[in-house]
């Protein structure tokens, strides 16, 4: 079938467009999130090439999703590996190779072997204490770490970066889950109406009075503590979709409301087509202004969430790069290193800003004023 | 900032505190035979005036609380009066001022004993003001008198003789009678105190008997000869005039009612700012203020405790001078926070202090769970000792502040295991182990396998998220040995929780230790608290574990450690009466746990650090050698004159010398 954008669709974009505000931020952040799914070959701590006894590896991109999934060496990548008899401390070099220090060995023996870094050179789980840096550390250009080190002596630029993906990850799929539950159960109570309607509701009204930041905490803490980090991760997820997605029922329904009165509804119904045909393929895509303006809002609402948990402490586990543990971290050393917070705090607004412009832009682009006959 | 240790279980709690009131406490002490302020009372017959109840309570056990006459005291005792001990506090002391400080809560109740009552505003108002018969020496293995005035041991070497001060006094003015001491059982054993635990100590099982001869004379008897039953069996009165009986409505009628104390300090009603703070005041003329342990101790005349909740905010109210002192002993405070080219300590405002004390370390470290897969393995146990590069922790997380813990049982004095050391982090040596174990095949992502393909990877749990950084370098250091470990950071009650359910394969945490003459083994080390099963049920003919055996949740075990050969050992060391036979048996068993490698010691830490304002003044040598916190023993004081030239100081801008000191006096070399 010939995919052709419907000449009002097209129009609404075109005016996305002229918005440049909104557009730019769109494609910064849109940009930033595509680079971010890259992100293993931008900052990491493993090599981009190595080339080393006539042999090519390429343990960054190995270590990059989708990649990881289809590919891993089968050899273990130690420090003997590549020929190192002893890391930086004495210990026999049996474990994961440090590829800075590798670097710095091959250059200074001036051998045939040679390897490529990313851009910085750290991971966000990495210490480079061997290298001189300790914790809580300065920023500082001579060790690549841009944004100083963590409590742990991790790199603070790459864990807010990697932190930017989760978060963005995190929004958007909390979004997508807002968007189906709010719109499908606010679709069918508008379509049915009546008693479906009535009922439908009054449930959403006490259940929308349910305050959210303190469910979310009260079941965090008592997720049984055998889950995993990875379940703590979508179990989080899942529970604040399920205290929020009512807001968007209400919108829905009345749209809904009104699209069910047109012609081409009775249309669909005199055809035979029944309920969830109607409400999926005809009332959906005729509502869907209304969904889209909400949705850089409710992407901004699940970013400010989930940082604001995590300041907390009841959000993402301990250890994953989060922008509210670096916030946490930032606030305890306000006074003797005010970088951490400010890193945490500018990269805070400057997503929360696009995202903002880009809400706007799309709220002007498919306000239907624009497009009304009277025009 | 204090370093808080939350413990195992209840049982150790209650344990801790308790012996912990026995070790804290603090004062009286009488020369012997000096009685201050008038004729010493006459030595009466003990007469009975309880309520009814309590009266038929004392007569149902008869063979417990027993009523005899003076001569019914052993002629051949050898009464001691702790003269030949040192006195510790400084002759340069000033009285006076107000001391304030801060807490992290509210205060639910001034109760002593029941729920609630463990809050950390205890120490303020029991752990370190109370008073009980004799007190443990805070320099030396020796006590010193306090509501007891001279004590001896009997002649069983169970029985502990005390004859009362006859100056002693509570808060309100009355005398403290031997009565008092009947009372404390009666009070200890009420169920309508709702403390199980006292409960439990306080009966028939530890103590036998206790006798009143006369109007100052008593004696407890306790279940066996141990070398430091006189700190065992040293109690504190409980005013039975204040009580005359127990009820249903004890928690609701004395929930707010401060219990008249011999101690130093009193909580008046009109002193409790309801969610603000509380201010102690010196009791007027107390009674043991002259008294030759007692003297210069206890300077302020007020303690004022406000409640701050936050511990930022505690911090900038401490820099501001608002509070008097702040703890140092975290790196970060010591060094980031308040570093010594911080403009108060430059100025000679604020003194830093490291003092080096010598008490029992508390067992920081990690359990390993033996009834775990894999980690039932003695060598994979022993591997991942090797596999933890705790030195590189203390280097860049510590500062290089810590020492490395030995075992799991320091600072004893001689009770301590003089040779065994630690096993120390080794790549090659952790490989041998985990080879031993069956894992000798790296996989790709550089961790073991054994010949089944399963990876070497284990969970560590823990409730402390303040650790979180350490716990992520051991993580990244053990990966060079081929192993994995997942990190679980959960809530403080979770953590232990899961820990107390058995549920962990290795839980890092930290226990507190009371301050005791010899460690304790049977807690956390018999089979008795490792599994519901016991005997023939639990082993098999050959010794080793029975399957399908039940953990016991609940207990300090949390290495689920049960060895036959062990439990015997313990048997024998808990009923060792002699001391030479305790310390022989006890480092028998600290090398067989130490072989046994279910236990993993991670930092001690034999010093605490305070920053103070230089109005705080402290005997020359700082504070005794048994003191877990620099107020413990309140040998400090206020200096007002100091603190008016320093208020005056900080608007002029005039600079003191600064003052930046270790004290090592009892520093340990290992």
């Amino acid at each position: 079938m010939h995919w052709k954008l419907n000449p009002i669709t097209a129009r609404k974009l075109k005016r996305f467009r002229s918005i440049r505000r909104g557009y730019w931020s769109f494609l910064l952040l849109g940009g930033a999130l595509l680079v971010s799914l890259f992100g293993e070959l931008l900052m990491n701590d493993q090599a981009l090439v190595v080339r080393h006894n006539n042999q090519w590896y390429f343990p960054a991109v190995a270590d990059s999703y989708p990649i990881k999934w289809i590919y891993t060496p089968k050899e273990p990548r130690t420090g003997e590996f590549f020929g190192e008899a002893k890391d930086e401390t004495g210990q026999p070099y049996s474990g994961l190779v440090n590829y800075r220090l590798l670097k710095k060995t091959w250059e200074a023996a001036e051998t045939e072997s040679w390897l490529i870094m990313p851009i910085i050179p750290h991971g966000p789980d990495g210490n480079t204490f061997s290298e001189g840096v300790g914790k809580l550390s300065a920023p500082s250009r001579e060790h690549k770490h841009y944004l100083g080190t963590d409590g742990a002596g991790r790199d603070i630029a790459a864990r807010m970066f990697y932190g930017f993906r989760i978060v963005m990850l995190f929004a958007l799929g909390f979004t997508l889950m807002v968007f189906f539950i709010g719109s499908t159960v606010g679709c069918l109570m508008g379509y049915f109406g009546g008693k479906v309607d009535l009922l439908g509701l009054r449930l959403v009204e006490v259940w929308a009075n349910i305050p959210f930041l303190y469910m979310v905490m009260i079941m965090v803490s008592v997720v049984p503590s055998k889950v995993g980090m990875s379940t703590r991760v979508l179990l989080l997820l899942f529970i604040m979709v399920v205290f929020s997605w009512t807001s968007m029922t209400y919108y829905m329904r009345a749209s809904t409301y009104k699209e069910k009165a047109r012609d081409y509804v009775a249309a669909a119904q005199l055809l035979g087509a029944g309920p969830l045909r109607i409400v999926f393929t005809h009332l959906l895509p005729n509502t869907v202004s209304t969904l889209v303006t909400f949705l850089p809002f409710t992407v901004a609402v699940a970013i400010s969430s989930v940082t604001a948990l995590d300041f907390l402490n009841f959000g993402l586990p301990e250890g994953t790069p989060s922008w509210g543990h670096q916030l946490r971290l930032g606030q305890e050393y306000i006074r003797e290193k005010p970088w951490i917070i400010g890193s945490a705090l500018t990269a805070i607004f400057l997503v929360l800003t696009m995202v903002t412009f880009i809400g706007e832009a799309v709220r002007e682009a498919f306000d239907p004023k624009k497009f009304s006959t009277y025009e | 900032m204090k370093t808080h240790i939350k413990l195992f279980s209840t049982v150790l709690v209650a344990m801790a505190l308790l012996a912990g009131c026995g070790k804290k406490k603090a004062p009286d002490g009488s020369k012997a035979g000096s009685s201050l302020g008038g004729t010493p009372a006459k030595l009466t017959k003990v007469e009975l005036d309880s309520v009814e109840e309590v009266e038929a309570f004392y007569e149902a056990d008869p063979e417990f609380f027993r009523i005899k006459t003076t001569a019914d005291i052993p002629v051949d005792l050898k009464w001691e009066d702790g003269s030949s001990e040192k006195v510790f506090a400084s002759p340069k002391a000033k009285r006076g001022g107000t001391l304030n400080t801060s807490t992290g809560d509210w205060p639910r109740t001034l109760r002593f004993v029941g729920p609630d009552a463990s809050g950390s505003f205890r120490q303020y108002i029991l752990d370190s003001n109370a008073l009980i018969l004799v007190e443990s020496h805070p320099q030396s293995d020796g006590y010193y008198p306090s509501i007891a005035k001279r004590w001896a041991v009997g002649s069983d070497k169970r029985t502990v003789y005390f004859e009362l001060d006859p100056d002693a006094r509570y808060s309100d003015g009355k005398p403290i009678r031997v009565t008092d001491f009947f009372f404390h059982f009666y009070f200890m054993r009420s169920k309508h105190i709702r403390a199980p635990w006292y409960n439990d100590y306080y009966d028939n099982k530890k103590f036998k008997n206790i006798t009143l001869y006369d109007s100052r004379t008593l004696s407890i008897t306790y279940y066996k000869a141990k070398p430091d039953v006189v700190e065992k069996v040293s109690i504190r009165p409980v005013p039975e005039h204040h009580y005359e009986e127990i009820d249903e409505d004890f928690l609701k009628d004395y929930q707010w009612e401060f219990e008249p104390t011999a101690g130093p300090y009193e909580v008046l009603q009109e002193n409790v700012n309801d969610g603000v703070a509380i201010t102690l005041t010196r009791v007027p003329n107390w009674w043991a203020d002259k008294k030759r342990f007692h003297k210069n101790r206890y300077n302020p005349d007020k303690i004022r405790v406000t409640v701050v909740r936050e511990p930022a905010k505690v911090f900038e109210l401490f820099r501001k001078g608002e509070l008097d002192w702040h703890g140092l002993s975290l790196p970060e405070y010591w060094h980031e926070k308040l570093p010594n080219d911080s403009p108060e300590v430059k100025k000679g405002y604020i003194h830093k202090v490291k003092f080096f004390n010598e008490i029992p370390v508390p067992t920081w470290g990690m359990r390993i769970n033996c009834s775990m897969p894999l980690l039932d393995n003695q060598n994979i146990r022993q591997g991942l000792h090797h596999a933890m590069n705790w030195a590189l922790v203390n280097k860049e997380i510590f500062y290089g502040d810590f020492d490395r813990q030995q075992t799991m049982a320091d600072g004893y004095g001689k009770r301590s295991h003089p040779t065994v050391r630690v096993r120390e982090f080794s790549v090659e040596k952790a490989e041998a182990a985990f080879a031993k174990g069956g894992f000798t095949q790296r996989g790709a992502d550089g961790i073991l396998r054994n010949a089944a393909g399963k990876r070497l990877s284990f969970t560590i749990s823990t409730g402390y998220k303040r650790f979180t950084d350490v716990l992520t370098v051991l993580k990244q250091q053990a990966a060079k040995a081929g192993l994995e470990l997942n990190l679980e950071i959960l809530e403080l009650t979770a953590g232990w929780k899961k820990t107390n359910e058995k549920k962990h394969e290795i839980s890092f945490g930290g226990l507190n230790n009371s301050v005791e003459l010899y460690p304790r083994f049977f807690e956390p080390y018999h089979s008795y608290n490792a599994y519901e099963e016991e005997g023939d049920k639990l082993y098999n003919a050959d010794g080793s574990l029975r399957a399908g055996i039940t953990p016991k949740p609940d207990t300090n075990n949390a290495t689920l450690t049960a060895d036959r050969d062990l439990d015997k050992l313990i048997k024998q060391y808990r009923e060792a009466e002699d001391l030479d036979e305790i310390t022989r048996l006890g480092h028998e068993l600290i090398q067989r746990l130490h072989d046994h490698a279910g236990y993993l010691p991670a930092w001690s830490k034999p010093w605490y650090r305070v920053g103070y304002w230089r109005w705080v003044k402290w005997p020359d040598d700082f504070n005794v050698k048994q003191s877990r916190d620099w107020d413990e023993y309140h040998v400090h004081w206020v200096d007002t004159a100091a603190k008016k030239e320093t208020q005056a100081a900080k608007k002029s801008g005039k600079k003191f010398p600064p003052v930046i000191k270790t004290f090592d006096q009892y520093k340990l070399e290992r």
